[in-house]
Parts: structure tokens; C-alpha cells; sequence
């Protein structure tokens, strides 16, 4: 029993896998041990039927768009080293190529811009802050009325200007 | 005056080295001609350890994204096959990671209790010793894929780069980070586990295909 739990595992071993003393032990025990012979005519009744089962499968699928597939993934395009030959680097060449670099920057400038426009607006609002009501609008009397910084402007009808 | 190029079709008899080289050099039909020659192999290599079709399908895509993403780290030390194999069984083990986290309780040491449920050797009577493509083997062949699904992910991988990939114990090992003695003990599992599996249809089917009688009882009972 002890000596079936070292050699079950060896059953099934190829030519030349196992060390010779082991070899030669492992076929003496097959000689004297039924159960052991046993598991190994298993093992030998199915070699290869997995290999054949899975070989069977792929090759009953239509791998006709396979390769399209992984061209398609792969860019279908003569591969970047051979690309490195044919043309000059580039400023976009070297942007794609530092990706993580581009985008800090990029962000850098953006956030730069909204800096300098938000202090633009509320430092010229806080200077001249009339400006900001220049264009009010009310309706008095049926007539437009402008609320300008230099004070209320009425539209008069051409009507009304002319006394009618 | 423009002159076109016309890159030169791969032949037959092109190796996987030579067609790793000119794949490299930018030659598209070199890689094409490289997916075509292995893309069922790998996509049988991937379905035996992710069980599913199209996951299977998928990860022998991504395989040989990666094949061409790396044929310049490529150096030739080992063959194309072994380096694409690598390649496919860590991608098909990545993809069913989470199952094998599940699933590290399973011991590898073989035990005494093993033994006792091992060596029936009902497998070898119903197939009978001759190995030759016989009706049993091969409907037994149809049952082999959902039997291997039966079994955890890691007595799967091993069992199909053992079957189908070939790999000895020395290479299981290396691929699979573990001791040759544990790729043994895991073997031995693996294989207890998937006859186990098709016992059911080597117990019941051999009555039906050794000239038909249990059927034809039936049949006359019923008459």
C-alpha cells in the first residue's frame, strides 16, 4: 500500500523522465502490484483522446476570420521597427511616443489659461464694477429705457420725436 | 516611374524562425502565415484550461497580439512553439485567475485514500487494450471536453500542456512554477479525476457496442 502512493505518481511517465534506478523500481512494482498495474492500462486506454477531443473542437470551428481578427488588433501594418527605417521621427511621433509627458503638459497650459482668465475677470470686474450694468432694460410707459453707466437712456418712438 | 514592391508569399516549408525573422522585419505575411500555422493548436491549448468557447477564443487572440508584441524580445533561445505556448497558457491561466483563488485548498500529495478509490481499471476493459480508433473511444473522445471541465482549474492546465502541449515533467515544472514532484502528484489527480469522470460512459456504453445486445433485449422485451 505504502509503495502504491510512491509509484501511482510515476505511472504514465515518458521514456527517459525518470531517473534509471527509479525506472527500473517502478516497473518491478507494476510487476508485483495489480491495482497499480491496473491505473496504468487506464492511463494507457485514453492516451490521447484529450489531445484529440480539443484538437477535434478547434478544428471543427471556422477560424476563417481569425486571422483577420488579430491582423485587424495588430494594425495589419509592417510592425514599428521596420516603420523606424522608412521615416524621420517626428514632433508627433515623439508626442505619441511620450504620451504621459503630453498630457501633463497639456493639462499644465489648460489649467494656466483658466488661472489667467479667472484673474483678468474678477480683477477688471472689482475695478470697474458699473460696467457691469450697462445694459439693463425696463419698460416704462410703452418706451425702452437703457440703465447706462452715465444714467437712464429712453428709445422714443419716431412718432413720439417728430409730436406726431 | 513608381515601381511596387511586392512582398514574397511564405511557403510551405518556411520554419517557425524564419518566419519569426521576417515577421520582425516588418514582412506581414510572415505573421499571418505564423497565426494561420498554430492558431488551432493554441485555441485548443486555451479551451482545454478556460473551458469556455469563445473566452478560449479570445484569449488565442490575445495570445498572438502579444506574440506580435514582443517579437523583438524574441531571441531565439528557445523554439517559437514553447515561447507561444508559454505565452498561451499564462494568458488562458490569467483569464480564469479568480477561479483558481478559489481553489487553493486542493492538496497535490498523493495519499493512501487516493489509492483506494484508483486502480478499478474499468476504463481499460471497456475500451478494450487496442488502442485503435474504435466507436467507444471515439464517442468516449466527445465526453472528454465536458470531463475536463469537471475538474479545477489547475488539474486542467496541467493535464492539457501535459496531452496536448506535450510538455515533460521538467517543462511542467519550469511553466508552472512548481517541484517535478508535485507536477507527478498533480498529474496523478488530474488523471484520477477525469476517469473518474468518464467512468459513467465506459461502465454503460461498452454493453451497447459489443454486438448490440443489450439493446436488442430491449427491443424484443418490448415486442
Amino acid at each position: 500500500m505504502r509503495t502504491c502512493v510512491r509509484f501511482a505518481p510515476m505511472i504514465g511517465s515518458k521514456e527517459c523522465e525518470l531517473p534509471e534506478d527509479e525506472a527500473r523500481a517502478l516497473a518491478a512494482h507494476l510487476g508485483a502490484c495489480p491495482r497499480c498495474r491496473a491505473i496504468a492500462r487506464d492511463l494507457a486506454a485514453t492516451e490521447g483522446l484529450l489531445g484529440n477531443a480539443l484538437m477535434a473542437r478547434a478544428n471543427s470551428r471556422d477560424f476563417a476570420p481569425f486571422v483577420d481578427q488579430v491582423m485587424a488588433r495588430v494594425g495589419a501594418r509592417p510592425r514599428p521597427a521596420f516603420e523606424q527605417v522608412r521615416r524621420r521621427p517626428s514632433l508627433l511621433a515623439f508626442l505619441r511616443g511620450h504620451g504621459r509627458l503630453t498630457a501633463v503638459a497639456a493639462a499644465a497650459v489648460v489649467g494656466l489659461l483658466a488661472a489667467v482668465s479667472a484673474f483678468l475677470y474678477v480683477h477688471r470686474s472689482a475695478e470697474r464694477p458699473e460696467e457691469l450694468a450697462a445694459l439693463e432694460v425696463d419698460l416704462e410707459g410703452g418706451n425702452i429705457v437703457l440703465q447706462t453707466s452715465d444714467g437712464p437712456v429712453v428709445l422714443i418712438e419716431p412718432d413720439d420725436e417728430t409730436g406726431g | 516611374m513608381n515601381f511596387r514592391f511586392r512582398q514574397p508569399v511564405p511557403s510551405e516549408d518556411d520554419d517557425d524562425l524564419a518566419l519569426v525573422k521576417r515577421a520582425r522585419d516588418g514582412e506581414v505575411d510572415a505573421f499571418r502565415a505564423l497565426v494561420v500555422r498554430h492558431q488551432r493548436k493554441v485555441y485548443a491549448v486555451a479551451l482545454g484550461i478556460v473551458r469556455d468557447a469563445d473566452l478560449a477564443w479570445d484569449v488565442a487572440q490575445e495570445v498572438f497580439v502579444r506574440v506580435h508584441r514582443g517579437l523583438d524580445g524574441f531571441k531565439g533561445e528557445s523554439s517559437f512553439f514553447t515561447w507561444l505556448f508559454r505565452i498561451t497558457s499564462h494568458v488562458a491561466i490569467d483569464s480564469v485567475r479568480k477561479e483558481r483563488t478559489h481553489q487553493r485548498d486542493e492538496v497535490d500529495e498523493v495519499r493512501e485514500i487516493d489509492m483506494e478509490e484508483a486502480g478499478e481499471g474499468i476504463l481499460s476493459t471497456g475500451l478494450g487494450s487496442d488502442p485503435s480508433d474504435t466507436l467507444l473511444r471515439r464517442e468516449l473522445a466527445d465526453k472528454m471536453e465536458a470531463a475536463l471541465a469537471t475538474l479545477p482549474e489547475k488539474h486542467r492546465t496541467i493535464l492539457v500542456l501535459r496531452e496536448v502541449e506535450g510538455l515533460s515533467y521538467e517543462e511542467l515544472a519550469e511553466r508552472l512554477g512548481i517541484h517535478k514532484g508535485t507536477v507527478m502528484s498533480r498529474l496523478f489527480h488530474a488523471r484520477r479525476k477525469m476517469q473518474a469522470a468518464l467512468r459513467p460512459y465506459a461502465e454503460i456504453e461498452p454493453a451497447r457496442f459489443s454486438g448490440g445486445t443489450e439493446v436488442a433485449s430491449k427491443v424484443e422485451g418490448e415486442g
